[in-house]
């Protein structure tokens, strides 16, 4: 990008002019993202992958003498809940659940959102038609609601949520790609390629999908973040995984009914998932305003 | 014009026509059973059978949806079996509270995210920007069901000065209105934004500049202007989202709305009431898509209706 030019004669542009330069500001300004992201996403994830072995009383023990501590009890940092199970044992290790299907179902939706988008854009025609008319009839459909007709209908296993969450997300991937690869099939690497004899899906699988895949997968990041967010509302609605741990959004719902009295039960689930969604967001805006250009191309 | 109205309606006729049947095929594909949600706790196998026959749940797939189609051309949906009364009926009260929360959020939204993305396009990358920008990224990551719960534990639990539930006077529209707008407020301040630091980086910024036009018109007048097209079709994908039920926040708040009836229709396996919420949602949804596109042409005099874009 831009580096300092080190010019023989001494030149009119101080140190201070480039520190203060849109170039730099702009790189500080992602570089500051990039490490707030990473070290709010560390605290959440960290803590939850190692939930296993840190020293916490079992999540689904049941302690009905020393129920609704508040935190910073002795032994419960996060306090106890309305069963006196430990509220940070419960968000680690429903954390892992929510984290396994927001993972997941951001994978299964790249996929498919890839594999489509491209087809879409590189081929045309029918394909082309028939995948757009599902990119645009998701809009205009309930989102949420056909989300909760399917869970209620289909039972709310770990497998239908990421399935179901995926099924959300993979428009957005798709749009993307496709865009992308209608700019990219026009260059003349592809020509080339098909001159030398390679077939269309060749061409689009060897050359065309590695170029695009690196910007598509930038959404990805920004995906997971909503992927967890629509997770933690389905199962607040009581539409969530239900074992072997209740996950985040299920642990706020049952602490509602507790919010007078005891805080803690809805708050600090709550600041765990926005800690987590920021992270991941900044995460992904920091890495998206670094690949960019300049700022008024591209976005 | 008239041409392109005429497909983009059949267009959208087929999408709620396809939507429909899905939504048909769903409820009848999964497991569970309306008549043993209907029936009282203990009712007899003969009786689980006359409520299905009484509901029609007895006869073949293809029937029904026969017999679906029929009605549904004659403006039928069905009685609703958990309320006992037409379908259409119960989706069209509950209408205006769900339809009263969209247009308070998307106003506030509005109001609020404009000035606030211009003012940090007209500002970008300067320290004051980075703190606004993370504060919308903050607001696009909190869960919305958990900014009702603490909006309603702060102002109504531990200062009581707003209604926690409901809608019976106006104010019990603050809360759920700003839960909504949170959310929807750093999402379009983000994309304003995003818009307008492209467009005061044009050239024609620059050459109305070089001719002495004052830097508010060129903010509003000419900036603004060229980014009306992605401002309102995001407000307006936005409010069609809001329309179909802020299902969430409507169940924390206990709005009335069409939310709120959607979790409970799919708790009792209520059929008729399930097709008529999505047939009425998703047709408002796509005539709000229909009418942003409609305007196009007013936003921006380039834009011809019908030619390929």
């Amino acid at each position: 990008m831009t580096t300092a030019v080190s010019a023989g004669r001494p030149s009119a542009v101080t140190a201070r002019d480039l520190a203060r330069a849109t170039a730099t500001r702009q790189r500080r300004g992602a570089r500051l993202k990039l490490w707030a992201g990473a070290i709010c996403t560390a605290l959440v994830v960290l803590p939850v992958t190692l939930a296993g072995v840190l020293p916490l009383p079992g999540a689904n023990t049941q302690d009905l003498s020393r129920r609704r501590l508040p935190p910073l009890s002795e032994g419960h940092l996060f306090g106890t809940d309305q069963l006196g199970r430990d509220l940070l044992s419960r968000v680690l290790h429903g954390g892992q659940v929510s984290l396994a299907v927001g993972v997941l179902a951001v994978l299964v939706s790249g996929l498919i959102g890839i594999a489509a988008g491209a087809a879409a854009g590189f081929f045309g025609g029918w394909i082309d038609a028939v995948v757009s008319r599902f990119l645009e009839a998701q809009l205009a459909l309930p989102l949420l609601m056909m989300l909760l007709l399917v869970v209620a209908l289909f039972g709310p296993s770990v497998t239908v949520i990421t399935c179901v969450i995926a099924l959300a997300q993979w428009p957005e991937v798709a749009r993307l790609t496709r865009s992308l690869v209608l700019v990219e099939r026009e260059k003349a690497y592809v020509a080339a390629a098909r001159v030398l004899g390679l077939r269309s899906w060749s061409v689009l699988a060897r050359h065309v999908i590695p170029n695009v895949v690196r910007p598509a997968s930038l959404v990805v990041l920004l995906l997971l973040a909503q992927a967890v967010l629509l997770e933690s509302a389905l199962s607040f609605l009581g539409a969530g995984p239900q074992r072997p741990f209740a996950t985040w959004g299920r642990i706020i719902s049952d602490g509602q009914d507790y919010i007078t009295t005891s805080w803690w039960l809805v708050t600090l689930p709550g600041l765990v998932i926005a800690l987590l969604v920021v992270g991941v967001n900044l995460l992904g805006d920091g890495l998206r305003d670094r690949t960019r250009p300049r700022s008024g191309k591209g976005a | 014009m008239p041409k392109y109205l005429a497909r983009r309606i059949g267009q959208s006729l087929l999408t709620v026509f396809l939507t429909l049947t899905t939504v048909f095929l769903l409820v009848r594909l999964a497991p569970g059973d309306p008549a043993s949600a209907y029936a009282a706790p203990n009712a007899t196998t003969a009786e689980l059978a006359r409520i299905r026959e009484q509901f029609g749940l007895d006869d073949p797939l293809l029937v029904q949806y026969g017999l679906f189609l029929r009605d549904l051309f004659t403006g039928d949906l069905g009685t609703s079996y958990s309320f006992s009364s037409p379908a259409f009926d119960v989706v069209l009260d509950r209408m205006p509270y769900t339809i009263t929360l969209a247009v308070s959020a998307i106003a506030v939204t509005t109001v609020v995210a404009v000035p606030l993305g211009v003012w940090m396009a007209r500002r970008a990358d300067t320290r004051r920007e980075l703190g606004a920008n993370v504060l919308t990224i903050a607001g696009q990551s909190m869960p919305d069901f958990w900014t009702g719960v603490m909006l309603l534990t702060v102002f109504a639990v531990v200062l009581p000065i707003l209604p926690a539930s409901g809608f019976t006077t106006w104010s019990g529209l603050i809360l759920p209105t700003a839960t909504v707008a949170v959310l929807q407020l750093a999402l379009v301040s983000r994309l304003v934004r995003r818009e307008m630091t492209t467009a005061l980086a044009s050239s024609y910024i620059t050459v109305a500049r070089s001719r002495g036009v004052s830097e508010s018109a060129l903010t509003w007048r000419y900036a603004l202007a060229n980014s009306a097209v992605p401002l309102v079709t995001a407000l307006g994908t936005r409010f069609a989202a809001l329309l179909n039920g802020v299902v969430v926040v409507e169940v924390v708040f206990g709005w009335p709305g069409v939310g709120s009836l959607v979790v409970r229709a799919l708790e009792t396996r209520d059929y008729p009431l399930i097709q008529a919420t999505v047939l009425v949602t998703a047709t408002l949804a796509i005539l709000v898509q229909l009418l942003v596109d409609l305007a196009y042409p007013l936003l921006d005099p380039r834009v011809r209706l019908g030619k390929a874009a």
